[in-house]
């Protein structure tokens, strides 16, 4: 199947030719150039060109099955454990391209760190959650060293006074939004470069959102963070920058004043508003 | 009428109130009558209540009318014959249901054919009895059921009801068999203890039944009879760890490559084939074992100048490992699978490689399953018996070297029961007892394996 048919496969009315607003930063951290993916035949990134800014926060943002959960998860690989998964164009990680052949993707998926949409802590205890990662990297090169990386990840998620007690208790034991943190801290103690959230608040109650999002503000200051989020409230609230897809394209992107207060194209100023999504 | 007759009775009846209820309800509600259920459930709350309670009644009074013919048939045997010293009431019995039966042998004394007639007349008035309690209690059930045909009554939620008393009973008749096997067997083995210690049974390290006929004659082979099962226990386990050392590595590891490594396409065919292992017969594995393993082993042992017996604890434990392998495999596949994707994903996410995932993620989460299917493949290893027949010996020798011939508890059950037996002798009797040892320990693993199972559910939510 050539472009041209599979172009039909979108309702491609009212879609702009290219991106509306700046898809350059001044400092980018990861770059994404001219990015399709295809499940088998059907294309569901159609030209995606991005720049993600270093400690900033940006926000993906749109309908349902608009590709953002799918672009976000092509910034570490992780399409990779999918086998219909096929990925052009290139994506670099500080100027290398992470999809070259001689790119390992296990120190990639420790430097683009995940966290998902559903707390998934491991059924280990809570201290082997997140001594995980340095685990399997050997960041820790003794007991202690490996007791400070967990104390100091657990402190940074914001979940150390909550647990520090029962450090040896199952992970899965804990509150949905106590899971969510501690899975925030098991991605950061490999201290990964970027921080990718696939909604990692969707399945929380407000109370346990509002930690996560000033958790997420806080981190900001040290990691680069992708979130995709169904709740635009949240992406005002936590993003410096924020990206509308719209079936499998970048409509719009910009600063997120700008996208909330005054969005460009018609299609992000509709989902705004709130006539679709 | 026959029991078959009636029955086929019954259904007819049921079938007919189907009709009737059925119609009388739809003709009802045509006519603009508002009903609770639909009309089809007013003709099947008849055709039940017509069939179930008379079906109930014909299945007790099938079995239970010889029993009572039985106690009443014993008035008829003379005090002088019950008194006398070979009295036994088998034999009686089968004298007379032999005469009613129509199959002589020689002259019977006179009682006996006094009792056949009136065996022959209570059989003939029960079965009339029989024939209209029965059609007449499926047309008052049907009759019961009809007369309910209003709009006021819930047939519907009825059937339901019926429904699951149907689904309840059916698992109490798998229950009860159960039950009453192990209670055939203890009470049998009740009668073995009384002629043999307990303690002698159990911790004795010799096993050499012989028959009371052979022992009072003095041709015992070897001496007295003794029944210490240690040797066979003894048997048994080491040949269930010969066949769990083959097992549970290359089940385990099978279940990892198909539900982790493998593509759909592989996993598609492989999986059912492995399945087919299962399927053999035993009775086949046994051969293959007795005629191709063995053999092989003896002669790759004398060319490293061991000592191999011809049928070896070794050659069984081997070719029942790649029995159960299916066991093993097909139940950690399944709940390797189980383990949600989000898990993996955590792992990939952190930057682990395949086999670390499922070393320290996967396996850790499947891990009380996998041992559940492990504790499945024991009992089925444990339980065996063509293999162990036909490939590790008879010989009931203490050993734990595994090129020695051994002998297990299953195959000394089947060397006992097999052929002519005289049942009151503690060798037939020592087969129950070995029997209900075996029971306990196999339901012993088995309530091991359902507590990990039980535990494994809370795992992950």
């Amino acid at each position: 199947m050539n472009s041209a048919d599979q172009s039909h496969n979108f309702a491609t009315a009212g879609l702009p030719a290219e991106t509306v607003g700046d898809v350059h930063v001044d400092h980018p951290r990861m770059t994404a150039r001219n990015v399709d993916v295809f499940y088998g035949d059907k294309q569901a990134i159609d030209n995606v060109t991005l720049d993600i800014g270093e400690k900033q926060v940006i926000s993906f943002i749109g309908p349902s099955g608009c590709g953002k959960s799918t672009f976000l998860r092509c910034l570490n690989r992780m399409n990779d454990t999918i086998d219909i998964c096929r990925i052009t164009g290139e994506i670099a990680l500080d100027g290398q391209n992470i999809y070259d052949p001689k790119i390992d993707v296990v120190p990639l998926r420790a430097r683009v760190g995940m966290v998902f949409q559903k707390p998934n802590p491991f059924p280990k205890s809570i201290f082997d959650n997140v001594a995980y990662g340095p685990r399997i990297h050997g960041i820790a090169t003794s007991k202690d060293e490996l007791n400070d990386i967990v104390e100091s990840s657990l402190e940074r998620a914001g979940l150390w006074n909550e647990v520090k007690d029962r450090l040896h208790q199952p992970g899965t034991g804990l509150s949905g939004g106590q899971q969510q943190r501690l899975c925030i801290a098991r991605a950061i103690a490999v201290s990964p470069e970027v921080i990718l959230m696939d909604e990692p608040c969707s399945a929380l109650d407000p109370i346990a959102t509002a930690k996560i999002e000033e958790l997420i503000a806080e981190l900001s200051s040290e990691y680069t963070i992708v979130i995709v989020t169904h709740s635009m409230q949240q992406a005002a609230r936590v993003s410096q920058r924020t990206a509308y897809f719209h079936l499998g394209k970048l409509v719009e992107v910009g600063n997120t004043d700008q996208i909330f207060t005054n969005p460009q194209h018609e299609m992000t100023n509709n989902y705004i508003t709130g006539r679709f999504g | 009428m026959s029991s078959l007759t009636l029955g086929i009775a019954i259904l007819i009846i049921s079938a007919a109130y189907f009709f009737v209820a059925n119609r009388a309800s739809s003709s009802q509600r045509a006519a603009g009558t508002k009903f609770h259920s639909l009309p089809h459930y007013y003709g099947l709350y008849a055709a039940l209540l017509a069939f179930l309670p008379a079906f109930a009644i014909l299945l007790v009074l099938a079995i239970g009318d010889d029993l009572v013919f039985r106690s009443l048939a014993l008035d008829f045997v003379p005090d002088e014959v019950k008194a006398s010293k070979n009295y036994k009431e088998v034999i009686v019995m089968a004298q007379i249901t032999n005469v009613v039966d129509g199959i002589n042998f020689g002259e019977q004394p006179d009682w006996v054919y006094a009792a056949a007639e009136a065996w022959k007349g209570w059989d003939a008035t029960s079965t009339t009895l029989r024939t209209i309690l029965v059609i007449s209690l499926s047309l008052l059930g049907g009759m019961f059921a009809y007369r309910q045909v209003n709009p006021g009554f819930r047939s519907r939620n009825a059937v339901e009801r019926i429904i699951m008393t149907i689904l309840a009973a059916s698992s109490a008749i798998a229950i009860l068999t159960t039950i009453g096997i192990v209670f055939s067997v203890i009470f049998e083995s009740l009668r073995f203890f009384a002629l043999v210690p307990v303690s002698e049974f159990l911790f004795g390290t010799t096993w050499n039944p012989q028959f009371e006929g052979a022992e009072r004659a003095g041709s015992g082979q070897m001496g007295l009879a003794t029944y210490g099962s240690v040797p066979l226990f003894a048997g048994t386990f080491l040949i269930s760890i010969v066949a769990l050392t083959v097992s549970v590595p290359v089940g385990l590891f099978s279940a990892i490559y198909l539900s982790e490594y493998a593509t759909p396409k592989v996993r598609a065919v492989v999986k059912p084939v492995m399945e087919l292992l299962a399927g053999v017969p035993t009775v086949v594995y046994g051969f293959f074992a007795a005629l191709t393993v063995a053999p092989f082993i003896r002669s790759t042992g004398m060319s490293l100048g061991l000592d191999v017996a011809s049928e070896s604890a070794l050659a069984a434990g081997l070719v029942m490992g790649i029995m159960i392998i299916p066991f093993v495999s097909s139940l950690s596949d399944d709940v390797i699978n189980a383990v949600p994707q989000a898990l993996r994903d955590a792992a990939y996410g952190l930057g682990s490689t395949h086999s670390e995932t499922v070393r320290q993620v996967v396996l850790p989460a499947a891990l009380p399953g996998v041992v559940a299917s492990i504790l499945l493949a024991v009992s089925r290893a444990v339980g065996e018996t063509m293999i162990v027949v036909m490939a590790a010996g008879l010989a009931a020798n203490l050993s734990f070297n595994p090129l020695d011939a051994v002998t297990t508890v299953t195959s000394q059950i089947v060397t006992i029961l097999v052929g002519d037996q005289e049942f009151e002798s503690a060798k037939t009797l020592s087969a129950f007892a070995l029997a209900l040892t075996l029971i306990v320990i196999t339901l012993g693993l088995n309530f091991v394996a359902l507590q990990i199972v039980k535990k494994y559910r809370e795992q992950y939510e």
